[in-house]
């Protein structure tokens, strides 16, 4: 299985780049999978990555687009919860990308 | 043939019962469907004629089941053996190309349920293995948590707690002794908690007693959608289980369409039984509750409203009145789009579609059909749409084609302009 290194260990991910042990996350490892994914962690990302970190601890759920725009606009404001700005910061979408950043699993939708 | 093929071939003849036998004898080719379902009319490509998808079970059941195949097989006459390559490659229009809307089916001049007979159909796929990753995904989250999203209870009460803090009201959890079970779908639970409370206030004012349980929280059902016969059958069970252990009168089905179909219309089937409780829509309950005076409209919005018609609840579920005169009695500037009602356009999400990112394309090629009724009206602020899965199928869609319009509930709409005391 393919791995990241992170100083000198390696973590595990899957075929998509997602971590499959959820314990092993770091924010060294977070930076780690943030430059395989080409993007330059600012404070805004940051936010983001910290919002999804506990947003999992509270509801054990890795969430999808619409509903991660939602909790973060009720929780950080139309400003940042809005597609465009989430988009300009994970331009490979908001949800998959910070999620797999922030060391949780792939976002499932509702059916 | 390979195992899968196998596999897929006998579910797709053992599915084949004398209905789906006269469906498949009766289609005489005349291309009404195509013209009906909302991927054609977007691609104009004929590989996404209605019928056309059920080919690998036509041919299946032509070869092994159809009058007369002993005769025809001796003159060369019936199809070859179904492969593995062919059930894959219609794999994207049995799944990507229908959101089993019944449009097709309302059209057919045979009476053919062609929407139903896909349904079928993704019983031998899903026995295969055959189906889209995100559907695959959701399954697994449903087997661990009930639901397809991975909500847990603790996710729920949560929700709950959230919800009782900012309308300052009771929201009962786990309560026998009631008359109505709320049951809700992922996407509410986490995209629309409001509507929780909004229930609490509505269902207070009405004087009405309600749970939410820990043990069956969750509506919708991967099974009916993935075409998993046993699965959709335990799903809908947990429902009836918790709703006859707390010995409710009713089991509220939420805003989303095929949850109502999978409960109200494919639930007794799939059990063997009739139930104990009744089965009945949240707009249905709220329609009652206003006709018998105990939830009184307010003031009503004046935003400039329309409404879209969610396929499984009004074309497969018949609730066609119901939300209009809700709808009337809480918005003074409502208007209908051209093609309102029974055969209106799908959104082109449903059935699964919504959760198959691998249909993303073809979904928003046909959401534009839908975005250019709510533009030809005129001048509309807000879309009110009683089903949380084209909600969101919605906003991807105004997104996509930067379109401002807001998008809301009907429950939530009816909470808001409920008449304050």
């Amino acid at each position: 299985m393919a791995s990241y290194d992170v100083n000198g260990t390696a973590v595990e991910h899957d075929e998509e780049g997602y971590i499959t042990n959820l314990s092993d996350w770091s924010k060294d490892l977070a930076q780690v999978i943030a430059d395989a994914e080409n993007i330059q962690m600012t404070d805004e990302h940051w936010a983001v990555v910290n919002f999804l970190r506990e947003y999992y601890d509270e509801y054990q759920i890795a969430p999808a687009v619409r509903v991660l725009i939602k909790a973060i606009k009720k929780s950080m404001g139309p400003d940042v919860g809005n597609n465009k700005y989430m988009y300009e910061l994970f331009p490979y979408g908001p949800a998959k990308q910070a999620c797999k950043i922030a060391g949780l699993p792939k976002p499932t939708g509702c059916v | 043939m390979t195992e899968a093929a196998t596999t897929a071939v006998n579910t797709l003849l053992a599915q084949t019962d004398s209905d789906i036998a006269s469906y498949l004898e009766a289609c005489v080719h005349c291309g009404e469907c195509a013209e009906a379902c909302h991927f054609y009319q977007a691609t104009k490509d004929p590989k996404h004629t209605p019928t056309y998808k059920l080919q690998p079970l036509v041919k299946a059941y032509k070869r092994h089941k159809a009058p007369l195949r002993g005769v025809l097989s001796i003159l060369g006459l019936t199809p070859p053996e179904v492969t593995e390559d062919e059930l894959r490659e219609w794999e994207p229009l049995v799944y990507d190309s229908c959101t089993m809307c019944g449009r097709c089916t309302l059209v057919c001049p045979m009476g053919i349920d062609i929407a139903g007979t896909i349904r079928k159909m993704r019983e031998g796929y899903a026995a295969a293995g055959i189906v889209p990753e995100g559907l695959t995904r959701a399954r697994e989250n449903v087997e661990r948590t009930s639901s397809p999203m991975g909500v847990t209870a603790k996710a729920l009460l949560a929700q709950v707690k959230r919800q009782k803090a900012e309308t300052g009201l009771e929201i009962p959890v786990d309560q026998d002794g009631v008359d109505y079970l709320a049951i809700f779908s992922s996407h509410e639970i986490m995209a629309s908690p409001e509507i929780i409370g909004g229930y609490a206030k509505i269902f207070k004012k009405a004087g009405v007693t309600w749970t939410l349980s820990t043990a069956a929280y969750e509506a919708t059902n991967v099974g009916v959608q993935i075409g998993f016969g046993p699965l959709a059958r335990d799903l809908v069970k947990r429902i009836v289980d918790e709703a006859e252990r707390l010995g409710v009168k009713y089991v509220i089905a939420p805003e989303c369409g095929h949850a109502y179909g999978a409960i109200r219309w494919a639930g007794p089937n799939l059990i063997g039984r009739p139930f104990k409780f009744e089965v009945i829509h949240i707009v249905e309950l709220l329609d009652k509750l206003r006709r018998e005076g105990k939830i009184p409209p307010g003031k009503k919005d004046s935003r400039k409203m329309t409404l879209h018609d969610p396929c499984q609840l009004i074309r497969r579920g018949g609730v066609l009145k119901e939300p209009r005169r809700l709808l009337s009695d809480s918005a003074s500037n409502f208007v209908e789009m051209k093609g309102a009602g029974i055969a209106n356009l799908c959104c082109g999400g449903g059935g699964g579609v919504s959760a198959n990112e691998r249909a993303e394309e073809l979904r928003l090629k046909a959401f534009e059909q839908k975005l250019k009724q709510i533009d030809d009206i005129g001048d509309i602020e807000t879309i009110v749409i009683p089903c949380a899965n084209c909600r969101g199928v919605f906003e991807d869609g105004l997104d996509e084609y930067e379109s401002d319009y807001e998008v809301i509930g009907l429950g939530e709409l009816v909470a808001e302009t409920l008449r304050e005391d």
